[in-house]
Formats: C-alpha cells, sequence, structure tokens
C-alpha cells in the first residue's frame, strides 16, 4: 500500500514521504520535497552581490543563518579579492559558534519531541533562548541576523558581551550534564534510539552524506579542520565522531558539538584583537563588480557542509550562483535506511538527520 | 599535491583533457570531452580517492549556445576539490549520468534536469524533484527564462 506522510505532519514539516508499507513495514521511501521552493539561485542572478546577502539567508534562516551567509560572503571575497581585518574574522567565528549552539539546541529539541520526551523540547528551547540574546546584542537580531557582509561584520561587540557571553556558556555546560542525563545517559532513550537506522561509514560517504551525520557514522570530516576558513585553525579543538552510526550516536553527536563549540567560543572571546571590523582602512568598501571567473567556498554550518559555487562574468551580479545545501545533499540517506524498517522507526530515523525543508528547497 | 592530481589525470587520459589547472590551494579543474565525462570521474574516485560528491551544477552559456555540467568533487584523504566539467551544446543537452560514479549525485542530477533541462541518460528517475508537479514551459534556471518584473511604485 501506498502511505503518503505529509506535508501536513508533526513531524515530517513541510517535507511528504511516499511509503510503501506492508502492514506495519516500511518497503520503500521517496522524496517528495519543493513545497518550500522559492528559486533563490535565480533570484541571486538578478540582484548585486551586496543585495543577495539577505536572500541567501533565507535559505536558512530559523537555524543558521550566520553559517548561511558566511558561505556567499566568503565566495565573494575569495574572487573579488577582498581582505578582511583580523577582528572581523574573529566576530565571525564568535557569531557562526552561537549560532551551532543553538542550532544544534533546536535540534535536540525535536528529537526529543519526537520520541515524546517533551521535557527536552522544553529545557533546550529555553537554553536556546540565552544564545539568541547574545546573538541579538552582537547583531540586533533575532534570527535572521545577516550580520556578516563582504569585507567583514556589520557591527562590533557592544560593551560587557564578553563577560556576559563567558558567563552564560559556563551555565550551558553545567546544562550540558543535565542534557546528557536525560537523553544520552537515559535507558528508555537508549531502548527508541540505539541499533535504530544504522549509516555505515562507507555507505555514508558513497552516498555523500556531510556534517554531524556523516561523523555520526565515524568519518572524521569536518571543514573547521580539513580546510580551515577565517581563524580556526588557530584553536584547539576536538572533531568528535560517532561509533555506530545509528539514531543515537547523530543525536548525542549535537550534544558533543556543543561542548566543542563553547570550547572555540572561550578561546576566541580571550584572543579576539582590537582594530576595525570591516573594509580596507583606505575607506573603499565593496567593489561594485566581481572579476570573470570562478570560486567556491565551503563552510561548516550547524548541518554540514555548505558549498557555494560562484560564477562570475565581470558584472555587478552572479552570473551563476549555485547552492549546495548540507540538508540536500544528506537527502539520499533516507531511502537507503528505510527499508524493511517498522513504520514507527521512521521518525526517528528521520529527526536525526536533522533535516529543514528550506534548506533542501531553496 | 594538486599538481599530483593535475599530473595522473594527464597521464592517464592525455587525449580527452581539453583543460586541466590548479586555481589555488585545494582547488583543481578538470575540463574533459563530452563522451569521455564517466571514465575521468571513475577514475577520479578510484584511482585518485575522490570519493564524496559535493554539488552538481549547470551553467548556461548562452551566448555561445553551450551548457556547462560541473561536477564538484571532494576528497576526504588528500583534501582537495576537484571540479570535472564538460561544454554540451545547447540544442542537444544530453550527458551520460555519474550516478554509477558517485551514487549521491542522485538528486543534484535530477535538479539539474529539471532547471537545465539537461538529460542526464542512464539516471533512474528523472521527474521534477523541486517544481511543482504541473510545471509547463522552458527550464527556470535557463538564461532566456526571464523573471516577471518587480511591481514600480
Amino acid at each position: 500500500m501506498k502511505l503518503s506522510m505529509g506535508p501536513q505532519h508533526p513531524v515530517t514539516s513541510h517535507f511528504r514521504f511516499i511509503l510503501d508499507v506492508d502492514g506495519d513495514a516500511v518497503l520503500n521511501f521517496e522524496w517528495d520535497v519543493g513545497y518550500t521552493h522559492r528559486g533563490i539561485e535565480k533570484m541571486a542572478e538578478n540582484r548585486i552581490y551586496i543585495q543577495n546577502i539577505p536572500v541567501v539567508e533565507r535559505i536558512n534562516s530559523y537555524c543558521d543563518a550566520i553559517g548561511t551567509t558566511l558561505g556567499y560572503v566568503e565566495v565573494v571575497e575569495e574572487l573579488t579579492g577582498i581582505e578582511i581585518p583580523e577582528r572581523a574574522k574573529y566576530l565571525r567565528v564568535i557569531a557562526a559558534e552561537l549560532n551551532r549552539i543553538a542550532s544544534h539546541l533546536y535540534a535536540v529539541s525535536l528529537v526529543g519531541i519526537s520520541a515524546g520526551f517533551e521535557t527536552m523540547l522544553m529545557w533546550t528551547i529555553n537554553d536556546r533562548e540565552l544564545i539568541l540574546d547574545l546573538l541579538v546584542k552582537l547583531s540586533g537580531q533575532r534570527i535572521t541576523y545577516t550580520y556578516p557582509t563582504i569585507g567583514g561584520v556589520r557591527w562590533d561587540m557592544p560593551d560587557g558581551f564578553k563577560e556576559d557571553a563567558l558567563k552564560r556558556l559556563d551555565y550551558l555546560e553545567k546544562r550540558l550534564e543535565d542534557y546528557y542525563k536525560m537523553m544520552a545517559w537515559n535507558r528508555t532513550f537508549q531502548m527508541r534510539f540505539k541499533n535504530v537506522g544504522i549509516l555505515k561509514p562507507s555507505d555514508a560517504v558513497k552516498l555523500g552524506i556531510v556534517g554531524p551525520n556523516l561523523r555520526a557514522s565515524g568519518v572524521k570530516a569536518d571543514v573547521r579542520k580539513d580546510e580551515p576558513y577565517e581563524v580556526y585553525d588557530r584553536f584547539d579543538f576536538e572533531v568528535p565522531t560517532g561509533k555506530n552510526g545509528d539514531s543515537f550516536d547523530r543525536a548525542s553527536m549535537r550534544l558533543k558539538e556543543i561542548e566543542q563549540s563553547i570550547v572555540i567560543l572561550r578561546q576566541a572571546l580571550k584572543d579576539i584583537p582590537k582594530g576595525p571590523i570591516k573594509g580596507s582602512p583606505k575607506g573603499s568598501k565593496i567593489p561594485p563588480t566581481a572579476p570573470r571567473g570562478e570560486a567556491y567556498s565551503r563552510v561548516e554550518s550547524a548541518r554540514g557542509e555548505f558549498g557555494y559555487y560562484l560564477v562570475s562574468d565581470g558584472k555587478s551580479k552572479p552570473y551563476r550562483l549555485k547552492i549546495s545545501t548540507p540538508s540536500f545533499r544528506n537527502l539520499p540517506a533516507l531511502p537507503h535506511l528505510c527499508r524493511n524498517v517498522p513504520l514507527g522507526d521512521i521518525p526517528v530515523i528521520f529527526i536525526t538527520f536533522d533535516y529543514i525543508p528550506l534548506d533542501v528547497d531553496r | 599535491m594538486e599538481d599530483r592530481v593535475v599530473e595522473d589525470v594527464k597521464a592517464s587520459f592525455p587525449d580527452d583533457v581539453l583543460e586541466i589547472d590548479v586555481q589555488r590551494r585545494g582547488r583543481v579543474s578538470i575540463s574533459v570531452k563530452r563522451d569521455r565525462i564517466y571514465d575521468v570521474g571513475l577514475f577520479l574516485r578510484d584511482k585518485l580517492g575522490f570519493d564524496h560528491i559535493a554539488s552538481v551544477s549547470g551553467v548556461d552559456y548562452i551566448d555561445k549556445k553551450e551548457f556547462e555540467v560541473v561536477y564538484h568533487a571532494w576528497s576526504i584523504d588528500k583534501k582537495i576539490l576537484a571540479a570535472l566539467r564538460t561544454r554540451i551544446p545547447r540544442d542537444n543537452p544530453v550527458l551520460k549520468s555519474l550516478v554509477d560514479v558517485w551514487e549521491g549525485a542522485l538528486y543534484h542530477e535530477r535538479e539539474t534536469w529539471e532547471m537545465f533541462g539537461i538529460k542526464f541518460e542512464g539516471h533512474p528517475n528523472l521527474s521534477l524533484l523541486l517544481l511543482p508537479e504541473d510545471w509547463e514551459g522552458i527550464p527556470p534556471l535557463r538564461k532566456d527564462f526571464i523573471l516577471p518584473k518587480r511591481p514600480q511604485e
């Protein structure tokens, strides 16, 4: 029997799954995506470079806006050859890591609610606000920051930001133990998530899976380490990996990454130098055109690697901007995993991949 | 490291590689003849370790009446991104599918098909992915598809 799940469903959000079911067993899984398609790649061809920053931000606005815009401004900077000031690099890292924490807390909350752990949703969403408050102080916005700009960042840290941030990170670190107790060390949670949806490392690479989902399968691949952008090569942090590649590993991977983000943030807040935050010293900020050529930038956002491929014909607008998003690249995983599994496992497997419909559809 | 990749590809496909260069650290661009892209892709994956597909892009060069298809593949060991590219004529946009080489290219190729109308031979399921199911007309990312004007004040 064909069973349609979504696009109005508490777990699937704006996705629709077409499932082949026999009794309780799912035989085949097929995606139906595109409900939030906005044609951002086409829109980008009709706007000048600086106008495109808020446009591409809408790819992934409610979770990881900094990671999304960072990839775009980097690809433009690479093509135009703009140097950005040291302080701006640190501020970008700080904003990106704060956003990563917020995004991962959101992901953990969804994992909780999909399995009926409502406390997990309440706690993580509540603590996410602490981080969003910091981003409000930095950028003035709660969700869509438009913080990185071509040639730097838009705003400097306000007074007292550093102390405030460190205090909140200390609190969050203590809270992480509560999350572990509630989730990773919880027997009931383990029974529901362990050995469900095992993705082998060889399959994960073959299917092109990225981000925490790839690392949960035991493959050590992180753009921050492999191809350090901004100032990530100056920080001492680890890339956590999972052992089994099951839903439990994928879910707890987010908590481990929050730990590492706190480690990075503490170093960045300590080392941040003084100086300007955007533009060259001479005052010229953004050139109106990019030279003829092409560039490809890679950025590790919360969900994984963002790739921007920019082709320029020397005019003021991009000739072509291809955006390779992490959720889109994670799509092949579900049809691969959801064969001969019970129907009740579908939400568990789906939610641990942390898909965002906006991210897939663009 | 990047130079090694360039030399290996040149040595194995002396007649089929049209242009090959190192764009910067960690970026190699390989332009090949249209009918040999499958073999070069297989060589990149098996012999040189470019096992992780990153993106498949179409680019519409309407002035030259050509499409360019670019496969970006990342090597987890070497930490290099290879751009494997080829040009196909605009009036006959057909290319052999590389799904057998990189399984992860499945949805990327499907998207390129619906957005540019480039047909990938051997792809298991070329149907609309992101566009609405009743979509008609020229594929939207082609340059001759003009967006409706925004209302002027």
